[in-house]
């Protein structure tokens, strides 16, 4: 029997011809970030009754957040984002299931979780996030609502990959700058730069809300049919002027551009081991197939004037993002001239033999295999 | 021969507007260049290109003479990437 306090609770809710209540609080939605447009989007999304919202965030609650955080109180300072903002969003509707998932979502969300979800907000607040939960759901199939704001400028954008296997990606309209702006982090072609300069970007409550509104809108599909193309929305909040366009897929663009449709995913359970090419699902020459891997590994180690160094075991077969580009001063003689060879592609034959029994230190691979996309996802343990 | 078009460019808070002949090689990272350069836009800001005339978003490396028509109107709009 439906609880007559839910039914009270969203009452009005069932007064408006266009909003299905039922269809909100069947919904599963990943909020990725509990910065100051995560808050608003859980806010509204609680508010709506959605269904499911998983919060993602690894940082902790600062006091300078509290300006633009609506579910934060100066008591949550030093504690988990995602955790403080489930936990306000909860008291807002018991009824509706809010769950934090505190750490980096790279390492938090994978492929086997995400087809949980009907759509993923991106509130983060790096342009490397944002390729990479485009990835995660260009792949994984899974409605993207990619939402940004600075002091004044609110922008929302909607990718209906569920929808639409031909629909733009994130990366369609990106320009170069903005891949400029994520090497400028890195350093021999996947180390973090230790001396990196973070941007910060000041914005307001007043841009977060407009922001918020938009994403949690456009990822409940309030309003309308379901998209089948991918839409931005860019909102003035000062003067209240806003354009909406539509965004095309874009040739060769190096998100959506690598695969003529979306991979074929296949669950594995990331345990490599040599085995007879005529016994392999792919067929012969198996072992002689190329997959790009999600996260490029350390491959070498080792300095131009010392030769090799006993440091090299700590490093290679690691996801080189582990490491920042310290680790390019040589231990020995002190000067950086450690060569670091970083690679995201291998064979088959080489992943077995560098991770006999596994498991291979990435989310997943990808491949072409007799001309069709697949990518192996190789987080199965993680997909609760 | 190369052909020109004639269009209009403006910033997203309308407060910078320029008549423009394009070249027919033009792309819209070039554009965004130009505007960048020629109204000192906040350089540490990065930027798209959308037709508000058609409603469709400029891909930076797309051929403008291939997609833009005389008198359409180019929005330099800011990529927000804060959240």
């Amino acid at each position: 029997m439906q609880d007559p306090r839910r039914t009270q609770r969203y009452r009005r809710h069932d007064l408006i011809d266009w909003f299905s209540q039922e269809q909100v609080s069947a919904a599963r939605v990943a909020v990725i970030g509990a910065g100051a447009v995560g808050n608003e989007v859980v806010k509204n999304l609680a508010l709506l009754g959605c269904g499911t919202i998983d919060v993602f965030d690894f940082d902790e609650v600062e006091l300078h957040n509290l300006t633009r955080g609506v579910l934060l109180r100066e008591s949550d300072a030093g504690r988990n984002k995602a955790e403080a903002v489930a936990e306000r969003a909860r008291d807002l509707d018991p009824h509706v299931m809010v769950r934090a998932v505190p750490g980096d979502f790279w390492d938090t969300m994978s492929l086997g979780r995400l087809h949980q979800y009907h759509c993923a907000i991106a509130a983060v607040d790096n342009f490397e996030a944002r390729l990479r939960l485009n990835q995660l759901c260009l792949i994984g199939r899974v409605n993207l609502v990619n939402a940004g704001l600075d002091s004044r400028w609110a922008a929302v954008e909607s990718f209906p990959f569920a929808a639409s296997d031909d629909a733009a990606c994130y990366e369609c309209t990106l320009p170069e700058s903005a891949y400029a702006r994520v090497a400028e982090r890195y350093s021999c072609g996947g180390l973090r730069r230790r001396a990196g300069l973070e941007r910060r970007i000041p914005t307001t409550v007043i841009t977060a809300s407009v922001a918020g509104a938009l994403a949690a809108s456009m990822a409940l599909r309030l309003g309308g049919e379901a998209p089948r193309h991918a839409q931005r929305r860019l909102l003035d909040t000062i003067g209240g002027a806003g354009t909406s366009v539509g965004i095309e897929r874009r040739e060769g663009c190096p998100g959506c551009g690598a695969f003529a449709r979306p991979p074929r995913v296949v669950r594995t359970r990331n345990r490599w081991s040599p085995r007879r090419d005529d016994q392999s699902v792919a067929g012969p020459g198996i072992v002689e197939q190329p997959m790009r891997l999600s996260d490029p590994l350390i491959t070498g180690y080792e300095c131009a004037a010392c030769g090799p160094l006993e440091e090299e075991a700590r490093y290679v077969n690691r996801r080189a993002a582990e490491f920042d580009d310290g680790i390019a001063t040589c231990p020995k003689c002190a000067a950086p001239a450690v060569r670091i060879e970083i690679r995201d592609t291998f064979t088959v034959g080489e992943l077995t033999a560098r991770f006999p029994g596994g498991p291979v230190p990435a989310k997943f691979a990808l491949a072409e295999i007799n001309g069709d996309p697949v990518c192996f996802d190789l987080e199965e343990n993680l997909g609760k | 021969m190369t052909q020109s078009l004639k269009l209009y460019v403006r910033t997203a808070d309308q407060t910078r507007r320029a008549e423009l002949d394009l070249d027919g090689a033009s792309t819209g990272a070039d554009i965004i260049q130009a505007a960048v350069d020629n109204w000192a836009l906040p350089a540490d800001t990065d930027y798209t290109l959308v037709n508000t005339t058609t409603g469709r978003a400029v891909a930076p490396a797309e051929d403008l003479a291939r997609s833009v028509r005389p008198g359409d109107v180019l929005e330099v709009q800011p990529v927000l990437v804060a959240g």
